[in-house]
């Protein structure tokens, strides 16, 4: 290396400087602290019970707790049901705004408008909307364990399927048209052309979406807040929710930063899977 | 992640800017975050100043809050937990009171005897934790029955009666819905709960702390509650996500023969401008009814105690609280107020309901852990009454978890 190259290096490194320690104080710092907490008992409203360090205690008790496993349990079911049908949906609306028609740009512009809307300006709307009076169906869709499902993935779906679909339609104008033309030239079908030219074509942009998409569910909180709170009883709380419970309704800090760190873990391998799987194509 | 408010650098302004204004007139100043809306926050206001014409030399800054209960506990125990100097006086709603004082978060009080008997006995007790005064009741809150004066003829004396004329009402198509109450999972369902409890002579603690929860009373209690919302319909489902004012919205737009709410509702409900049942109900005492209400207290950490605990008795004094309840419909917490010919008018019952009704209020348990089992009792009585849970099996889980949670703070009273 010459002399030029390795003072450049230092200088590079210098400039890094203030972000990584920008990164170390607020992410790594703050999870550190949040790791540590988890390992003692720390009530904020016991405060005769001082502040001891328990070692794993926190995380048996989470491992132990019934509302723990259920939490958990909601916010894959979330995950699985929101996502998966924002895919189909999202790939649907792409496909067809990506064809040429009149007053395309409008459409596109409009099926944004639910993205733009804050969640819980969103929730709220949806709320009123199940809660109305009467309510529709006739079926007090909040206040039963099963139905309450509906309005929360409905609400996710209705308003995040305009993402996924705006990440899909950048993937299908970035194709090579050339290669769906050589398609239809050897006479395949139109059904055929999508599953073999446009699907595997369109594989990268798929991963992105699922992959935002994922991480963002699984992280749900202001849409459940607003439209169930959790309910009826706890079954529609997902974990962000419990969390927030223990952690700032409680005051447990050390029980709720140890189901900050589990739901930080959990976050972090799924993550870490699909980074895998986007790797490997 | 956790986030501890610290008010250090705006207090440390503050300390400064104290400084930068040394030669200024300096008196003693209390802060008081009290309710600060409304027609409430008005004679606050003017109570305040009247307390400073009386007591020159010490100036009250008023401090806004969050006015939803739990958002102010939190927001309380954030400030006490960091033992910051203000605010200097508290407005506690009556469960916190253990809580609080246990923790050393607040002052003792002292009160003259001839005041400690005017003071309602209820209100009173939820002001002690260990026989020590820790606060002073400032106004009660009662659980009331609101009914429709053009459908019935007389309120029902009893819970059995009360599905009687609902079931009739609904089968006579006379109204849509029969008896409306708070279902959410919040505190109020634990008051609605304890309502129908303690008519049934049950608790939830029992005179030792013990956990009681999961006996015959209770389970009754909540079996007659879910099946007024699941069976028979008297309830309808849709109570499982109102709190106090969608009830109360359902009530005055005339939709319900039955409304069991707190005394607020009573002048919203009396106005034609607004309510369609304007004329057409009275309020009737409940057989057992859960006590609410706030009370002042001082920081512990408080700068100014006596200032502080000046404001406090004032505030709390005949004159100010005659004004509070001729102007607010709320109810005094002092007996000798009720002799007020005036006091009649304001008040949303009859002065001997309102007197009947707050002699018998069923306090909540006082535990410095009440707000903790609270939430957890909400959940599975929810889960009872939307379904998912038959009672008994939700009260034994619930008990369960109440006793570790009461074991794990070190009071447990379960050998």
């Amino acid at each position: 290396m010459s002399p030029g190259a390795r003072s450049e290096g230092r200088l590079a490194a210098l400039l890094g400087l203030p972000v990584a320690l920008c990164v170390l104080a607020v992410a790594v710092l703050p999870m550190l602290w949040t790791v540590w907490e988890s390992l003692h008992r720390h009530d904020l409203r016991l405060p005769w019970l001082g502040r001891p360090r328990v070692g794993l205690a926190n995380y048996a008790e989470a491992l132990a707790e019934a509302r723990f496993w259920d939490a958990l349990a909601h916010t894959l079911f979330f995950v699985l049901a929101s996502v998966g049908l924002e895919m189909v949906l999202g790939l649907l609306l792409a496909l067809l705004l990506h064809r040429a028609f009149r007053g395309r740009a409008a459409l596109r512009t409009l099926a944004l408008l639910p993205w733009a809307i804050p969640t819980v300006v969103a929730a709220l709307v949806w709320r009123f909307l199940f809660e109305g009076a009467p309510a529709p169906g006739g079926v007090p869709w909040l206040a039963d364990a099963t139905l309450a499902w509906v309005p929360v993935v409905l609400a996710d779906v209705w308003k995040t399927t305009p993402f996924v679909a705006l990440l899909l339609l950048a993937g299908l104008q970035s194709m090579d048209e050339a290669l769906l033309e050589a398609a239809r030239v050897d006479g395949a079908t139109a059904w055929r052309s999508f599953l073999h030219v446009t699907l595997p074509l369109l594989r990268p942009a798929l991963l992105v979406a699922l992959v935002f998409r994922t991480l963002d569910a699984f992280r749900v909180f202001d849409l459940v807040v607003v439209l169930t709170g959790g309910g009826p009883g706890t079954a529609t709380e997902p974990l962000a929710l419990y969390t927030f419970g223990a952690l700032l309704q409680e005051l447990r800090f050390g029980y709720g930063a140890a189901l900050s760190v589990i739901a930080f873990g959990v976050g972090f391998a799924l993550a870490l899977a699909y980074v895998r799987l986007v790797g490997r194509r | 992640m956790p986030v501890r408010f610290r008010p250090g650098p705006p207090l440390l302004l503050l300390l400064v800017l104290a400084a930068c204004t040394a030669d200024a007139p300096r008196g003693t100043v209390v802060t008081f975050p009290g309710s600060a809306l409304g027609a409430e926050g008005e004679l606050l206001a003017a109570q305040v100043e009247r307390f400073e014409r009386v007591h020159p030399g010490v100036r009250v800054e008023l401090r806004r809050t969050p006015d939803a209960a739990d958002q102010r506990h939190q927001l309380y125990v954030q400030w006490l937990a960091a033992r910051v100097p203000d605010p200097d006086v508290l407005q506690l709603d009556v469960v916190w009171t253990a809580e609080f004082a246990a923790a050393g978060w607040i002052r003792p009080l002292e009160l003259p005897a001839a005041a400690r008997d005017d003071f309602f006995p209820a209100p009173l007790a939820a002001a002690r934790w260990r026989e020590r005064l820790y606060a002073l009741p400032w106004f009660v809150d009662v659980g009331v029955l609101y009914w429709r004066t053009d459908l019935l003829e007389a309120p029902p004396q009893s819970f059995a009666a009360l599905e009687r004329q609902a079931q009739a009402a609904l089968a006579r198509g006379d109204v849509e819905l029969g008896w409306i109450f708070q279902g959410a999972r919040y505190e109020g369902l634990v008051t609605v709960f304890l309502e129908l409890l303690a008519a049934r002579g049950g608790a939830i603690l029992d005179a030792e702390g013990r956990v009681v929860v999961d006996r015959e009373p209770a389970v009754a209690a909540l079996a007659a509650l879910r099946d007024a919302i699941q069976v028979s319909g008297v309830a309808p489902r849709e109570v499982l996500t109102w709190q106090e004012e969608p009830v109360r919205l359902a009530f005055q737009n005339g939709r319900a023969l039955f409304m069991r709410n707190w005394p607020y509702a009573h002048a919203l409900l009396r106005d034609p401008e607004r309510s369609k049942v304007a004329g057409r109900f009275a309020v009737a005492p409940l057989p057992a009814a859960a006590l609410g209400g706030q009370l002042l207290a001082v920081n512990a950490a408080s700068d100014v105690p006596e200032a502080a605990r000046l404001l406090v008795a004032f505030l709390t004094a005949p004159e100010q609280l005659r004004e509070r309840a001729a102007r607010l419909g709320q109810l005094p917490p002092r007996r000798s107020l009720y002799d007020d010919p005036e006091l009649a008018e304001a008040l949303a019952i009859p002065v001997e309901d309102a007197l009947a009704s707050i002699e018998r209020a069923v306090p909540r348990p006082v535990t410095p852990l009440w707000t903790e089992l609270s939430s957890t009792l909400q959940v599975h009585l929810h889960r009872a009454l939307s379904g998912q849970r038959e009672p008994r099996e939700a009260l034994t889980a619930a008990a369960d978890e109440l006793r570790r949670r009461l074991a794990r703070a070190g009071l447990g009273a379960d050998a």
